[in-house]
Formats: C-alpha cells, structure tokens, sequence
C-alpha cells in the first residue's frame, strides 16, 4: 500500500533528523558535573537580558539562561548575517535552561531574549576572542 | 553581575525569582498554546468521523495520539537521563518537516470532504467506508504528526520542568493544557451538533485555514533551522497591536498557528494556500451527480452556479 509506505518513509525521514541532531551530552557546571567549556549566566527577564559576561573563548559554552521575568521567553544565539547558531525556546517564568553552543571561531556574536517569544528581542553582542 | 564559572544551582535561586502566580500562569500559557496546536487538528478528525458514523475509525486516531505521547515521553527520558541530547534546532527541523507532511495530508482530506459534501446524500458511508480502507495509515499519521510535530521541543521543554525548584510551573502547564483540551472539546461539541453538509464547508474551510497556519509554521521553522532562506526577511511586526503574550493571544496563536512576526516566506506561503486551496474547495463540484438533491439546500445554491 503506497500510504503505508509513505508513513513509513516519513518516520524514517523525522527520525533521521532527530538522530542527526542527537549529540552526546557533555557535563556542564549546572548538572553538578566537570566543566568541560565555560558557563556563562544569562538572566532574562521581560526588558533585560542580561549575560555575565560579554566575552569568551573558541568552543564549548554553556549558556544557562533563568526566565526571572513574567513572560515566557526563548533564548537564541545568533552567528554571522543572523543565522541561528543555537536556540532554545519557551522558558517558562522561573524556569532554568541550558543550552551549549561551539563557537568554531572568534568573532562578535549576538544574543538575544524574546519575552513573549516574538519579534527580534532584546539583544547583546557576545565576543569569541582567540586564545592569546 | 554574577560570576563566571563553576558555582552550582545555588548562584541561580539567589536571584529574584518570578512569583507564584507569574510562574503558573507563564506556564499555563504555553500549555495552553502547545496543546491548541496539538489538538485542534485531532479535534476536526474526530468530529469528521464522529459526523460520518466512522465512530469505529476513531481506534486510529488515538493510535497515533498515543504513539506520539509515547515517542514524547520517551525523548524526555533518554534527553532527561540518557546520555545523549537533542539540540533546539533539531526540534525545529523535525517540526518543521512534520508540519510540511501534515499540511499535505489535511490539503489531500480537506479537498476529499469536498468531493464526499457532493454526493453527501448518496453513498458517503460507503464512500468513507472505502477511504478509510486505504487511508487508515493516513489517519493515524496524521493525528500522530498533529500532536507529535512539537515532540521533540515538548520533551526539551519538559527537562526544564523537571529541574524546576517548585512544583508550581509544572501545574500551571498541566492547568494549561486541561484549558486547551476544554477548548477543543467545546469546538468538537459545537461541531458535530451542525448539519452534515455545513459541517463539512464550515470545518473544511477551517481547516484549510489552521493548515495554513501549520505551513506558515514549518515553513519558519526551517527559517530558523537553515533549510530555507531569507529567516531574517519579516513582512510585518504587529506585536505590538495587542499582547499576544496574553491568554487570548496565545489562544489565537495555537489555533491558527500564526505568528505576528512572520517572514516574508512565510507570509507569502500563507496566502497563497489560503487563496489556492479555499479556491479549490470552494469551487463547486462537477460531478455526474445528479442535480436533483433536496436534502442538501446548501450544496445546491453552490451547484446553481455552475
């Protein structure tokens, strides 16, 4: 039967993409584990967001951003010409999340908080220096 | 502010945290937003097969719905307490592929209702008897990518929950969704008490409008992701007509999958299904049905402009 081929080409299809986009967990700070990047605190509330540092280095960084405003928020990292380097969505007021992003090459990157998850949000440059 | 570096989860309840209520109403928002967009689509499926006596049909509608809690809650637990993690872009290219798959799946049975509304006063259980037949596997895909597209995002979301300090988010999500499913309910009540053959314009044409919306969807969903290009192209910026972050924003939101910030791909894309596919069901049916059907007035105004 064509439909039922076709079901299971598409679930096969939506699992690849899931696979593809599995990577393997590494301990961050937060998960009470070895640090093996830098952690960097973002708290977003519904008119700041507000990262604890403005710098960092090539690689691994975790960023763990706190939704301490009223709105839901997401969190988006954002490489050159606004690509969407890494994101994460609907973060709940109070809730925590984490999200880690490799940063292959120095540069200024951008972040940005969209309480109420819409528009262009609330952004901040974010600069990957070399390692001196 | 706060210092780089290794401090645990204490750094973090040292801030000020959101009150109660803001916490359960935050979450109770995305609940209720996350479940509209999951069940509203199931909610016409079961209303379509409750209207047209297919109440045996429904088994398949709930096997998907379970499949994809199930795949739902499994994600949660292998990202919770497995050892690998799904990145929130790849959430957003599996829901934004399986958006894409359900559009074409609801455009295929919208423009079928069309064609059963014609002969709806002949062989329609028979008809639907036949479909069913071949598209059994159609219905329970489509209720499995209605609840599941979001999947992936829900289990990432729901490892936030888990690791919250009180318990407080987590029952304004659940609070959320019961919201959502009572919504649904009423729009399925109100549904199935209409007239077969209104019931299937009013619903087909809502449809072809949440579709829309689901496309629109996906579409900025690989935006994001990469697939397709100009994500930094916005038509328009209406959020500040009014507060979608609101319950009622959030409402109209979840049903209609739309966005007050769309691209401009995503905005074109919506209209033009819109104009194509309300054109196409709208079209009156040529048919060699007879012209004599005096149980569906409705559908003969339609056919008397031919």
């Amino acid at each position: 039967m064509t439909s039922s081929r076709f079901f299971a080409s598409t679930l096969a299809a939506i699992l690849a993409v899931v696979g593809a986009g599995c990577t393997a967990k590494e301990s961050t700070p937060a998960d009470g584990g070895k640090a093996s990047g830098t952690e960097v605190t973002v708290n977003a509330t519904d008119t700041e967001c507000a990262p604890s540092t403005s710098e960092g280095a090539p690689g691994s960084t975790t960023f763990v951003v706190t939704n301490n405003g009223a709105k839901v928020t997401e969190f988006y990292v954002y490489g050159k010409d606004d690509r969407v380097l890494a994101e994460v969505e609907n973060i709940s007021p109070g809730l925590r999340r984490n999200l880690v992003v490799e940063f292959n090459e120095p540069g200024t990157y951008r972040l940005a908080c969209k309480p109420g998850m819409v528009g262009d949000g609330i952004r901040t440059d974010f600069t990957v220096k070399a390692p001196a | 502010m706060i210092e780089m570096g290794t401090v645990g989860a204490g750094l973090h309840a040292s801030l000020t945290r959101p009150d109660v209520s803001a916490q359960v109403f935050g979450s109770g928002l995305i609940g209720l937003r996350e479940g509209l967009e999951a069940g509203i689509v199931v909610m016409v499926l079961v209303a379509f097969l409750v209207k047209t006596q297919r109440r045996d049909a429904l088994k398949w509608v709930w096997l998907g719905v379970a499949a994809a809690v199930a795949m739902t809650i499994g994600m949660f637990l292998v990202i919770q307490y497995g050892a690998y993690n799904v990145s929130g872009l790849a959430a957003e290219a599996v829901a934004g592929v399986a958006s894409l798959v359900a559009v074409a799946i609801v455009t295929s049975m919208v423009l079928w209702m069309r064609k059963a509304a014609a002969t709806i006063s002949g062989d329609l259980r028979a008809g639907m008897s036949r479909a069913l037949e071949t598209g059994a596997p159609a219905v329970v895909m489509l209720s499995f990518l209605a609840v599941g597209r979001e999947g992936v995002e829900t289990a990432l979301f729901m490892v936030g929950y888990a690791e919250a300090d009180t318990a407080w988010p987590l029952l304004g999500l659940l609070a959320g969704v019961a919201v959502a499913v009572g919504i649904a309910w009423g729009m399925y009540a109100g549904a199935v008490r209409i007239n077969l053959a209104k019931f299937f314009r009013y619903t087909g044409v809502f449809l072809v409008v949440v579709a829309a919306g689901i496309l629109s969807y996906g579409i900025g969903a690989l935006q994001t992701v990469g697939w397709l290009p100009m994500s930094g192209g916005r038509a328009f910026d209406i959020s500040s007509w009014f507060n979608w972050s609101a319950w009622y924003g959030e409402v109209f939101q979840g049903v209609f999958n739309i966005t007050p910030t769309p691209t401009v791909l995503q905005l074109v894309c919506w209209l033009a299904y819109l104009a194509v596919v309300l054109t196409l069901f709208l079209k009156p049916v040529r048919s060699a049905v007879p012209h004599s059907q005096p149980q569906a007035p409705v559908l003969l105004n339609e056919r008397s402009a031919t």
